[in-house]
């Protein structure tokens, strides 16, 4: 009970920083816009160069659309510990939350919380306007799965990369703790990581060893794979294989996470770093 | 103008740090849309992907570090400084233009060479050409940088949250990583004429015809993309001048100019 308050209360107030500026349905409209031009960007480099190749397929367009819908909104709720630190250093937010004598983890994990929920509905949006966009444009029909199961699937697999996402999240948080500037490039690096090693645009095996290497073993690719597995391919076998190794392997990244947040906030206390302002 | 120059570069060459976060999207971008045109079957186009990071660096210094800038500078009280100083706010936003175009050059250039080394584009450039659509297209787009300092500084944080949104959106548009009109553009004409009144996007036709003229030998109409060009450079540093002046009396009538928001 005494981390459910709190938790709940963070939800609700990432909800409202992300959400509750206006009308939900246009914050989440405008929201998707960025996320939804990036997908497409990709999708028409996919269609140019299949199309040079003579090699276009609709199917590959549909893996390159789903993952780069993807890959932004994991980075984003990734990067939401560092935003609530920093920006809540200058706003004198989170001094309130950090000087209170529990650990501010609920209050982290329930912003995180609130990115999630808003994440699910860009990336279903994102999905959409690049499917629709696709057929107007490309002529081409994207091979998409689409039914209250594969949705509902879809849903769960972002639901289990969620904690690798928080350990990551908790890493940089405990970053920003101590830094003074250049916090908000955070997620550009994050989002680039992901778009470059996660599978997110092409397979793994068309990177460079040892980079291919790197990207087998991260809890991402295997998100990725697990959610083309519902949306694209219906293969239900092969999305429990690949959600599973998703979720264990993000089990070590949020212990890591929590350790690094616990051990950071605490020689924070120590050392006075709470009044440090971001630049 | 100088004093603005000198400020901007200083502050950026004064922290070796701003190289290494100014080259973060360019730079990833420009890997991740490489290897997906590797992927796709013409490692050849990888190219674009380069030639469109280092453009999207210059993009993101006008939108991030001009567009906004007024705006942020209202906030920190540094606005009324230039407002009471005898120095017009046109010389100021050209000097935030030279010292935004000296400080992004290096992470470019960066690009560009991590860019060329790892993906190894074959490149027959026209040297001429090249120049001359670089520079026509930096100036066009630092116009228009000028031009969005005004309108951020009267919309505030209306215009500053769609920043993200207008960054993406305008690379996507403007093809920086693949045509968006002539030949090759997936949009629809009418649509292609939109998106020529970007200036990145007759910018980035011009640079792709230059640098990749084998490749783009179907485009013969580079020099009527200079005539555009230099067209735009004309329109949107007459207009930035107009919305500077519309601004400060907008802004002097509703007593607004140096008001914070919360």
């Amino acid at each position: 009970m005494s981390v459910l308050r709190p938790l709940l209360a963070s939800i609700w107030m990432g909800w409202q920083r992300e959400i509750g500026w206006g009308n939900p349905v246009v914050a989440i409209l405008a929201r998707s816009v960025a996320p939804a031009a990036g997908a497409l960007t990709a999708a028409i480099v996919y269609w140019f160069g299949a199309s040079a190749a003579g090699l276009f397929d609709p199917g590959r367009l549909a893996y390159v659309v789903v993952g780069a819908s993807l890959y932004g909104q994991v980075a984003l709720y990734a990067y939401v510990p560092t935003s609530a630190i920093s920006e809540g250093k200058n706003s004198y937010v989170y001094p309130q939350v950090f000087m209170t004598p529990s650990s501010s983890i609920p209050y982290l994990t329930g912003r995180c919380v609130a990115s999630f929920l808003e994440s699910v509905p860009v990336v279903v949006i994102s999905v959409a306007v690049c499917a629709l966009v696709s057929f107007e444009f490309f002529h081409a029909n994207l091979p998409l799965v689409i039914s209250p199961v594969s949705v509902a699937l879809f849903v769960a697999a972002m639901a289990l990369i969620f904690p690798s996402a928080l350990g990551l999240g908790y890493m940089l948080g405990s970053y920003a703790i101590f830094a003074s500037k250049f916090e908000w490039a955070v997620p550009s690096y994050i989002a680039g990581t992901l778009m470059i090693l996660s599978e997110a645009l092409y397979p793994a095996s068309v990177l460079p060893w040892p980079l291919s290497v790197v990207a087998q073993s991260l809890p991402f690719t295997y998100f990725m794979r697990a959610s083309r597995d519902v949306l694209l391919y219906g293969s239900l076998s092969r999305y429990v294989s690949d959600a599973a190794i998703a979720f264990f392997l993000g089990l070590p990244l949020l212990a890591l996470g929590l350790l690094a947040f616990k051990s950071g906030e605490n020689r924070g206390r120590q050392k006075g770093f709470i009044d440090r302002k971001s630049m | 103008m100088y004093a603005r120059t000198w400020v901007r570069v200083r502050s950026i060459y004064g922290e070796p740090l701003w190289l290494v976060v100014g080259i973060a999207f360019p730079l990833f971008t420009t890997f991740g849309l490489g290897f997906l045109y590797r992927s796709s079957g013409v490692g050849a186009l990888a190219g674009f992907a380069v030639l469109g990071g280092i453009a999207v660096s210059f993009w993101s210094n006008v939108v991030w570090s001009m567009a906004t800038q007024f705006y942020w500078d209202k906030q920190e009280g540094i606005f009324e400084l230039y407002l009471v100083s005898p120095a017009p706010v046109s010389a100021i936003l050209i000097g935030m233009s030279i010292g935004g175009f000296v400080g992004t050059a290096p992470s470019a250039l960066l690009v560009g060479v991590v860019g060329w080394q790892v993906f190894g584009s074959a490149v027959t450039p026209s040297w001429a050409l090249v120049a001359a659509g670089f520079v026509l297209t930096i100036v066009a787009l630092y116009s228009l940088g000028m031009l969005l300092a005004s309108v951020y500084l009267a919309y505030g944080r209306q215009a500053e949250s769609l920043n993200d949104s207008v960054m993406q959106t305008v690379s996507m548009f403007s093809g920086a990583y693949f045509p968006s009109v002539g030949v090759g553009s997936p949009f629809p004409v009418s649509l292609q004429l939109v998106v020529s009144l970007i200036p990145l996007t007759i910018g980035m036709d011009v640079l792709r015809k230059a640098v990749f003229a084998p490749l783009t030998s179907a485009f013969p109409t580079v020099y009527e993309d200079l005539a555009i060009l230099a067209v735009l450079c004309v329109v949107f540093f007459v207009l930035a001048q107009w919305a500077i002046g519309r601004m400060r009396e907008r802004g002097r009538k509703k007593g607004t100019l140096v008001v914070r928001m919360g």
